[in-house]
């Protein structure tokens, strides 16, 4: 542990000196919690706002959301990616739309979608789904079509069928890539989520922070961004833990 | 050659890749338990003709019957050594080594004991565990002959196994090789452009012609088993080398021509 913090330690100065630097800001330079507030006066209102169950209920809300939309991306965004990599027909009528969207910044549709969906988790959830399917789509096409033939030759000298190929060649070689893109999908995930509640919401950390901005509230503004940067950070580590995991034949 | 001693048998068989004549009606028999080595220049069709027997490819025209049946595609009665180990990076060796049993549904307690057997017959006891990319060049076309091996097959099929290794380690498997085909005496078809690998090796070698591709002659390699390393500096082992040399030797200088001026 102290070895870790020693090896660690210019990124620990780094934080503790941009925090410290913050503070000093905040409360000398600028001197108004209307404006910007100091990281002791963020964590005061993390504290107040979980005492009080509020910051729970925003963060089950957006973790809905976001649970739902991500699921529902992968899911579908890996069979879409099949049929694109399996189908020249399903490629080629697929593509235009796929490559389109995912360079779209569909995000600016949310006022949309909450148009159409109103103002409850549905719409966040179509806004997430949409942002995650693309590089989760593409991903997966990538992978399942660089599938390196000479070992799809290999298991078909054995007398593999087709379905044989898919399971013990194509996926497996595909998976790194598959994974690759659900990594990718975390950020615009929580991207989505948080810019959709910030169009219309009851509850949630976009919800949150829109509504702590409309009352100048900066600790709460600070604690919404707060707790959704320490999301996308645990997410992103519990996948790269967890690809270490299922995938450890990589080097 | 009576029936029941043939093993392959090839008629009349052609391939063309468009209207590139690649094979040209090749017939020929080999025998069970026989080490037949294919050298040639490359381009010659050496590839195409192994992967015909392999079912990988179709012939043009003509057929090939092993154990009396007609080639019709891939099958578990034959094994693929192919030039790249192409061992599946996700496996372990005990599980890339079953492959081709667990493809025909043949995992059985009695198979793995199979496996471990043939695993430590290639000298990779122990290794069982580990991901190819653990393991050295040489251990890796370990691995990819004993899965030939694991599915029993009637014909071991060798696209140049050893091309990718250095010098040393080739010499060391051409010896593990020699030993491991006199424990089980399988027949195999072996191609290589190295001359001397083949006559270390082989009861018969056929030599390919170019442009089309056919059997120019086919030399009965008369030299005692087992063999040592050694052998290769014995007179008569120089003289077959020397002889198949001069064969190829138009053919080889007119193919690095080609591919150097495209
Ligand atoms: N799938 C293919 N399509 C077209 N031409 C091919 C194909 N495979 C091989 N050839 C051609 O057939 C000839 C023989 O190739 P190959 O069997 O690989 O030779 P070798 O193994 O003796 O070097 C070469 O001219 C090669 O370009
Ligand atoms: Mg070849």
């Amino acid at each position: 542990m102290i070895a870790f913090l020693h090896e660690r330690r210019w990124s620990w100065g780094s934080v503790i000196f941009g925090l410290a630097l913050w503070e000093f800001i905040s409360r000398v330079i600028v001197g108004s919690k209307l404006f910007l507030a100091a990281p002791t006066q963020v964590f005061e209102a993390l504290i107040e706002l979980s005492s009080s169950g509020e910051l729970g209920k925003h963060i089950w809300t957006s973790t809905l959301e976001f649970l739902l939309g991500y699921g529902a991306a992968c899911v579908l965004g890996v069979a879409l990616g099949f049929v694109m990599a399996s189908s020249k027909a399903g490629k080629q009528s697929l593509q235009p739309w796929v490559s389109g969207l995912y360079a779209t910044p569909t995000v600016a549709l949310a006022p949309l979608f909450i148009l159409w969906f109103g103002i409850g988790i549905l719409s966040k959830v179509v806004v997430v789904a949409v942002l995650v399917i693309f590089p989760v789509t593409i991903n997966t096409e990538t992978g399942l079509r660089t599938t390196p033939t000479q070992l799809i030759e290999t298991v078909r000298s054995f007398g593999a069928n087709s379905r044989q190929i898919f399971f013990k060649v194509s996926l497996p070689s595909a998976l790194p890539f598959i994974f690759a893109g659900f990594r990718l999908g975390i950020g615009r995930g929580l991207i989505g989520v948080v810019v959709a509640e910030l169009f219309g919401a009851r509850s949630g950390l976009g919800q949150l922070i829109s509504q702590s901005a409309e009352t100048f509230n900066m600790p709460n503004l600070f604690a919404g961004v707060t707790v959704l940067a320490a999301a996308g950070i645990a997410m992103t580590g519990g996948f790269t833990w967890l690809e270490q995991k299922l995938l450890p034949w990589r080097d | 050659m009576s029936d029941e001693s043939v093993k392959l048998s090839v008629a009349n068989l052609t391939k063309r890749f468009g209207s590139l004549e690649v094979l040209q009606d090749i017939s020929t028999q080999i025998r069970s338990g026989e080490f037949i080595s294919i050298v040639g220049p490359s381009g010659c069709g050496k590839t195409t003709f192994l992967r015909i027997i392999g079912g990988l490819e179709q012939a043009s025209s003509g057929d090939a019957h092993l154990d009396g049946r007609r080639i019709e595609g891939p099958g578990a009665d034959r094994g693929f050594v192919f030039q790249q180990d192409n061992l599946l990076p996700w496996r372990d060796i005990l599980a890339n080594t079953e492959i081709g049993p667990e493809i025909n549904g043949a995992l059985s307690p009695e198979q793995r004991q199979n496996t471990l057997r043939l695993l430590k017959l290639v000298g990779l006891e122990g290794f069982e565990h580990y991901y190819p990319r653990q393991l050295s060049g040489g251990m890796r076309q370990r691995v990819n002959l004993a899965r030939a091996l694991a599915v029993d097959p009637a014909l071991l099929l060798m696209d140049e196994p050893f091309s990718a290794l250095d010098a040393q380690t080739r010499e060391i498997m051409q010896t593990e090789l020699s030993r491991i085909w006199e424990e089980g005496r399988k027949t195999v078809l072996f191609v290589t452009h190295q001359i001397d690998e083949a006559v270390y090796l082989s009861d018969r070698i056929f030599v390919f012609a170019r442009r089309p591709g056919r059997i120019n002659e086919i030399i009965d390699i008369d030299l005692p088993r087992p063999r040592p390393l050694s052998i290769k500096r014995t007179p008569r082992f120089v003289e077959y080398v020397d002889h198949i040399w001069k064969l190829i030797e138009e053919d080889v200088r007119v193919s690095v021509l080609e591919e150097h001026t495209g």
